[in-house]
């Protein structure tokens, strides 16, 4: 395989002489010159500018169509009238008609690039005319120059079989141009494009020509290879962008694209290192941890020799990422230190402040392993590690780790309970960050702040259009894992509405190529199963639910996302209720309670399961037990502004009140939370707080004097009722219509309407036996 | 030389034959050249099917046999009948190149040093056998005899484990040689199983000879072998002696004609020996053949090379020799259309086409070169023919260090390939690398003392180190061996010339021009391709340069004479060059063949001179002041404003035109 040189790279050439012969007209310079650019810089130094979208869309390896497409609209400045730029193209390519005329070719590219002083000093002294001032040349550090150069370089240093390989591939090349061509400038004979063929079959005949032709070209081969179209350097650019596009979207390698890369990789014999590493990520993404293991210990041994010891640091960095995700968090951690202490030998600062922050967030998720390490004297205490880490990236100026920093300290903030306000000001001075820096990575993990932070403090609506906005706009630059979080946590919103059709859509709507890689398919596996199990409870579908939820207990481990094994875990527990084994949902509680206590964890799931043990009270019907439980997790919820939270504490509390007989109580709490809870958007939430006021309200008809003041409240009821109602159909949750409905039915029999009574009768039974056929 | 059809075919038997034999004892490049003949004569008709059974009846019965031929000797053939199964395995080792295995399978190393620890170490042909025997008996477990005494083998199984063990130690050599070049690499690594394989020859020869000198009953392999390691031993008489032995003995094994070509360095020694060759068609080809490699390209030659065509037609062996005839007589035209015409015949064929490089560089013709290298690359890279093709190649594009690297990997592939040695020195010298120049100038004619171009490179290589005596030794080795190339004598001529021998400098420059005249219309025209004829002109340098020397001798009138024939040069036309001709004749007291020229470019000058050069002018100039000083006035003003005209000088032509102007009016005054 060729090094750097290819077929399309001497079209390249060509062109950029047709444009130093000022054959392109200033109107067309410029997609010329972009089409030629886009060819030769780095893909990260590419702007993503509009007109570039045209140029986007041609192949990686340009072929001759490519370079017709690009040519043929434009017309030459010079020559004969009615002749494109591709004509003078053609020729350019087609007047390189033998191996010799190649070298030609190569050995007068120097002519493009402007002389320097002291060859025009040599020049002036041979007698040659310094060239003049009208003509183009490239400046010979120009993007256009260098490459000119290079390319001469390379030429000059192939050996002979790679010229030779070099001279087939290109005559191959071209050839698909050959009808056109020949239209163009009348007949052409047999041989064109090989002056010494032509030449020849005056003096050889026909025959004894084909047959040189045969040895000389090597026609035995039957296959249309593109061989020699593709030089190392390619594959080298291509593997960056690849390995780039995976370290940033976080997706494996689509199929199609992956067989091809074998192919051509199968055709070189120097295997670029890098697309070991390739491999690695693929594997690492597909799940397949020893082929990664592998892979990467093949791609640091092959890169370690030349690349000295330098980045010894990196490669443990690898493996103890690589080892977390496998499961093996004792080596991992081991592996990273290690990392940190070669880091700081090296004086890597940006290599030091990337594990150091890696540390910290492993020390979040796994806080029992960080403490049998000893590694608390390398951070100190999580805030002051935090702050650390963010004067070290100001210092260094690695931009996303300061970013992360920050939006890492909002997170502690937020999981604390602490200020919101200085939660904001840390969330806007990331924002700040991201937006002056342009990182668009980081975007990802702000929108995920932010719709957190609203979604706490109840504004579900702002919560939701945060994520509708991510996954508009900036989920084209976002590595994966962001957009499946965030269309995660939207689909919740949209379940908590009772819209599981549409966020079950949602979900499907993802990627397909994207959902290969392992970790990302399972969270996305889990979701869907929770969203399932989900509607099932509801729908009080309850075999299925078990057996959903069994599948999905059975995959919450240690390792597994810890939000999502607290939803489970909430699920599991209500599951259990609606089972009734109030017994075991309790231990279930209890056990929840005691883990997060030891981790310190989140203190709105904290809040979540005290509210839970004090319903679970009042469902064992002895609700005044939960009271102190209740009032805990209000003040709690209060203080760190959590706002749902609250609500559902203040609804146990109202509950605790009506047992107690304090309707009134009970009513005038539930009657100012219920305007603010309507606005989380949690139809459970909402259908418990009516069903409660329902209870208060009764209760006070109960208590009323008077027939009036009584009728009065009954008809609040009944209106409450309703709601409730509603609420629950919106969710689908059978039992708490039927709840509803027979409590209608008895208000109707109490007010004496024995018609409605028994409509409202027949309606329950109606829903009893609808739910009966569901299952 | 038409052959009748009984003759062609006995000849085709013979070379089946030879193409078998040859091949049974592993000599491949022998057997690949006879195959070659073989198929290139001309089958006799359409109708040849019956006539064919008829003439293969006559040597041999039937068909050929492919694997192994009979012996006629009755002895030799009993002995091979038996050694079947072992020459089989041998014969299979060799082809597999496994070469001591094969040598060990008739002939185990106990037998060889048994030999080796015993002979005398006097190296003596005929006295030896004796003292050898007794010591011989004391070593050996049998003793029946007490001479010399080898395993009891055929001698085409002899010849072959033999062979095999000298291609063991070529191998060997091979491998223990430093790299191409390299500071270790003195060229002087030798092949060690040399020693043992003419020792055994020896006592083998001695055993069986009889009263006239010759071995009884020997077949002339194991001669061809003898010669052959004896020449490796720079022991270039006796093995001249057993490689004639040889070839009477058996005169189709082409090796043995190629390993005396390359001990024969001068036409004369040619033409001693030639009377003790056989005679017959092979050494027809070997005459021809030789006198090609020692740059003889007279119009006999021509003659026996086409009558050789007539009989192999499209031999490709021949046909190169055609092409290099014309090569040799710089007639590049006809040369480059000879090789043309033989690549489309045989693309695959890459023998020889390192000439046919050289050729086309000279030429200039890039693409073309490109595509010889490139068809030479596609069909193998490693052969050192290929790799002198792209070395040429590159030195055409000025690359020289790549060029070297290519001459190298050439000689690391072959380090006999002689052009490969030559062109590297020509390679060294353009990167001003004298040094290994020399060095490389030097081992192409350690290999072939025939090729002038390497003593011609090594006399300019002294020349720029400023070493003319040592350069004129080189020059003359050179002109020795091309008498009849100017480019040789001019060498030689200024050469002298810096030395201050005058006298002996205007003589070879003399020389110099009649040998251009001869190549360049002599030659020509007998082969009547005409194509670069340029009329019979001769080079004004030349001139100048012997005009220059006579005028340093302060002989004024061969002085003027020689300037007034450089500047008549610029014509070129017919009378004046013949009168020139004569004026050298009259001159010159050399051998009689310089009268030639004169009779070959009288005939059809077309009277195209050189025009203006810088020496024209330079002559021109010296004579307008020749013409001042001796008061010709009017020529000197002549002369002076043709020199304005030209161009060249003006500034002093017009001083000149000035004075004479002056003096002119001056002496009209008067």
């Amino acid at each position: 395989m060729a090094r750097y040189l290819t077929p399309s790279k001497i079209g390249l050439l060509a062109l950029v002489e047709l444009y130093t012969d000022a054959i392109v007209p200033t109107s067309s310079t410029i997609p010329i010159l972009s089409f030629v650019l886009n060819q030769l810089l780095p893909n990260n130094l590419k702007s993503q500018h509009n007109d570039m979208a045209a140029l986007q869309s041609l192949p990686f390896l340009i072929d001759l169509k490519a370079f017709e497409t690009v040519l043929a609209p434009h017309p030459a400045a010079s020559g004969l009238p009615g002749r494109s730029l591709w004509d003078h193209f053609l020729k350019k390519i087609w007047d390189i008609d033998s191996l010799d005329a190649l070298h030609v070719f190569f050995a007068r590219r120097p002519n493009l690039l402007a002389k320097s002083r002291d060859e025009l000093k040599k020049d002036g002294e041979m007698g040659i005319p310094p060239p003049s001032e009208d003509m183009i040349m490239l400046s010979r550090t120009s993007p256009f120059g260098s490459f000119v150069r290079r390319s001469k370089v390379e030429f000059e240093r192939l050996r002979f079989s790679d010229a030779l390989a070099l001279w087939t591939a290109f005559t191959k090349w071209r050839q698909g141009s050959k009808a056109y061509w020949s239209r163009r400038n009348g007949a052409l004979g047999r041989w064109a494009g090989d002056s010494v063929l032509a030449q020849g079959e005056e003096e050889w005949g026909m025959e004894a020509t084909e047959m040189l032709e045969l040895v000389v070209f090597g026609g035995l081969d039957l296959e249309d290879t593109d061989e020699g179209c593709v030089s190392s350097d390619d594959i080298e650019k291509l593997l960056e962008f690849q390995v780039e596009q995976m370290q940033k979207i976080g997706s494996r390698i689509p199929t199609e694209i992956k067989d091809k890369f074998k192919g051509i990789l199968d055709e070189s014999i120097m295997v670029p290192s890098l697309s070991h590493y390739l491999n690695f990520l693929d594997a690492w993404r597909s799940g397949d941890y020893p082929t990664s293991f592998d892979n990467l210990h093949r791609y640091f041994d092959y890169t370690m020799q030349n690349r000295d010891r330098l980045f010894y640091q990196y490669a443990l960095m690898n493996l103890a990422v690589l080892q977390a995700d496998f499961g093996c968090y004792d080596e991992a951690v081991a592996a990273m230190l290690e990392t940190i202490s070669t880091a700081r030998e090296n004086k890597d600062n940006p290599c030091l402040n990337f594990a150091l922050n890696w540390m910290y967030h492993f020390g979040k998720a796994h806080p029992n392993i960080i403490k049998g390490t000893d590694s608390t004297n390398m951070l100190g205490i999580e805030r002051e590690g935090l702050a650390f880490l963010r004067i070290k990236a100001k210092e260094t100026g690695m931009w996303t780790l300061w970013s992360s920093s920050l939006l890492s300290e909002a997170k502690l903030g937020m999981s604390n309970g602490e200020s919101v306000a200085t939660i904001f000001e840390n969330l806007l001075k990331s924002s700040h960050l991201i937006v002056d820096k342009n990182i668009k990575s980081m975007m990802g993990p702000q929108v995920a702040m932010y719709s957190a932070l609203w979604a706490r403090l109840g504004v579900t609506q702002l919560s939701r259009q945060y994520g509708d906005v991510f996954l508009s706009c900036h989920a084209r630059y976002a590595l994966f894992d962001d957009t499946l979080r965030l269309t995660g946590r939207i689909a919740h919103l949209l379940a908590e509405k009772g819209h599981y059709d549409h966020a079950m859509e949602k979900l499907e709507s993802l990627d397909e190529n994207a959902l290969r890689s392992w970790k990302v398919n399972q969270y996305w596996l889990k979701y869907r199963g929770i969203l399932r199990l989900k509607r099932d409870l509801h729908r009080n579908d309850l075999d299925g639910a078990g057996q959903l939820l069994s599948q999905l207990l059975q995959s919450n481990g240690p390792d597994s996302d810890s939000d999502l094994s607290f939803e489970i875990n909430t699920l599991h527990i209500d599951y259990l209720i609606r089972r009734t084994d109030y017994g075991r949902a309790m231990a279930r509680i209890e056990h929840l309670a005691s883990s997060m206590k030891e981790d310190g964890d989140d203190i709105n799931l904290r809040i979540k399961l005290l509210t839970m043990k004090a319903l679970l009270q009042d469902k064992c019907g002895r609700p005044q037990k939960g009271f102190s439980v209740a009032v805990r997790a209000a003040s709690i919820a209060w203080r760190a502004r959590l706002i749902p939270a609250l609500w559902g504490a203040m609804a146990v509390l109202a509950n605790i009140l009506a047992s107690l007989s304090e309707f009134k109580a009970s009513a005038q709490i539930l009657n100012s939370v219920l305007p603010r809870a309507l606005e989380c958007e949690n139809c459970s939430l909402n259908a418990q707080l009516f069903s409660f006021l329902v209870n208060a309200y009764m209760g006070m008809a109960g208590q009323a004097k008077d027939s009036l003041k009584r009728k009065e409240n009954l008809t609040k009821c009944l209106d409450f009722i309703d709601r409730a109602f509603n609420e629950y159909s919106a969710l689908e949750d059978i039992k708490g219509q039927c709840e509803m409905m027979a409590k209608k039915a008895t208000i109707m029999r109490v007010v004496g309407e024995k018609v409605l009574a028994n409509d409202y009768a027949s309606a329950y039974l109606a829903l009893k036996k609808e739910s009966t056929l569901v299952v | 030389m038409p052959l009748n059809e009984r003759e062609t075919a006995h000849l085709r038997a013979a070379l089946q034959g030879a193409v078998v034999k040859c091949s049974e004892r592993c000599l491949y490049q022998s057997a690949k050249w006879a195959a070659e003949l073989l198929t290139s004569i001309q089958s006799s008709d359409t109708s040849s099917e019956p006539e064919d059974s008829q003439m293969t009846e006559v040597p041999l019965e039937g068909l050929p046999p492919i694997v192994v031929t009979g012996n006629i000797d009755p002895e030799e053939a009993q002995l091979e009948a038996r050694e079947i199964n072992q020459y089989l395995l041998a014969k299979s080792l060799f082809d597999c190149r496994e070469y001591d295995r094969c040598a060990a399978v008739f002939l185990p190393d106990t037998v060889l040093s048994g030999i080796l620890s015993t002979a005398t170490p006097k190296n003596q042909t005929t006295s030896t056998p004796k003292g050898k025997g007794k010591g011989k008996a004391s070593s050996t477990r049998t003793s029946s005899t007490g001479m010399f005494k080898a395993p009891r083998l055929s001698q085409k199984s002899l010849f072959l484990a033999l062979y095999a063990k000298f291609m063991s130690g070529e191998k060997k050599k091979d491998e223990d040689s430093e790299m191409v070049m390299g500071p270790h690499d003195g060229g002087n690594t030798i092949n060690k199983q040399l020693v043992t394989i003419a020792r055994f020859l020896e006592g083998w020869f001695a055993e069986r000879e009889s009263e006239n000198g010759h071995a009884t009953g020997s077949q002339g392999w194991l001669e061809y072998l003898y010669g052959m390691v004896l020449a490796k031993d720079k022991n270039e008489e006796e093995a001249m002696r057993w490689l004639i032995r040889s070839v009477h003995l058996y005169s189709f094994n082409w090796g043995c004609w190629m390993e005396m070509t390359s001990l024969i360095s001068r036409v004369e020694d040619l033409n001693r020996m030639s009377t003790h060759l056989p005679q017959n068609i092979l050494s027809f080809i070997f005459h021809l053949h030789t006198s090609l490699e020692l740059y003889q390209s007279t119009p006999t030659l021509a003659n026996s090379l086409s009558q050789l065509l007539t009989i192999f037609p499209t031999s490709p062996f021949l046909l190169t020799c055609l092409a290099l005839l014309a090569y040799h007589t710089k007639d590049f035209v006809t040369a480059d259309a000879h090789f043309s015409n033989l690549l489309s015949l045989h693309p695959h064929r890459l023998d020889s086409l390192d000439h046919y490089s050289n050729i086309l560089y000279v030429m200039n013709l890039r693409p073309k070169l490109s595509f010889l290298a490139h068809l030479c690359s596609s069909v193998d890279k490693f052969r050192p023919e290929s790799c002198v093709v792209i070395g040429n190649y590159y030195s055409l594009l000025s690359s020289h260090e790549k060029a070297v690297q290519y001459f190298r990997r050439a000689l690391t592939l072959d380090r006999t390939c002689l052009s490969a040695w030559t062109l590297m020195g020509h390679e060294y010298v353009e990167l001003k690398n004298t040094h290994a120049a020399i060095e490389s100038y030097r081992r192409a004619v350690d290999v072939n003392r025939r090729d002038y171009r390497a003593w011609y490179g090594l006399g300019q290589t002294y020349e720029v180190l400023e070493m003319h005596a040592y350069a004129l030794w080189y020059y003359k080795r050179a002109a020795g061996l091309r008498p009849w190339d100017g480019k040789m004598w001019m060498a030689v001529g200024s050469c002298l010339q810096k030395m201050g021998r005058d006298l002996e400098g205007i003589k070879a420059l003399k020389r110099a021009l009649l040998a251009d005249t001869y190549y360049d219309a002599g030659v020509g025209n007998s082969f009547g391709s005409g194509g670069r004829e340029r009329g019979g002109t001769m080079d004004p340098e030349i001139l100048l340069q012997i005009a220059g020397m006579y005028e340093r001798l302060e002989d004024d009138v061969e002085a003027r004479a020689y300037m007034e024939m450089c500047v008549a040069q610029e014509e070129g036309a017919a009378d004046n060059l013949e009168a020139s001709i004569i004026n050298i004749h009259s001159d010159s007291q050399s051998s009689d063949e310089e009268s030639r020229p004169g009779a070959g470019t009288g005939g059809g000058d077309s009277g195209a001179g050189t025009g203006v050069t810088a020496a024209t002018s330079k002559a021109r100039m010296w004579l307008a002041k020749h013409a001042m000083r001796t008061g010709d006035y009017t020529r000197a003003m002549q002369l002076a404003t043709e020199l304005c005209q030209d161009g060249v000088e003006v500034e002093e032509a017009k001083a000149l035109v000035r004075e004479v102007r002056v003096r002119l009016e001056g002496g009209g005054d008067q």
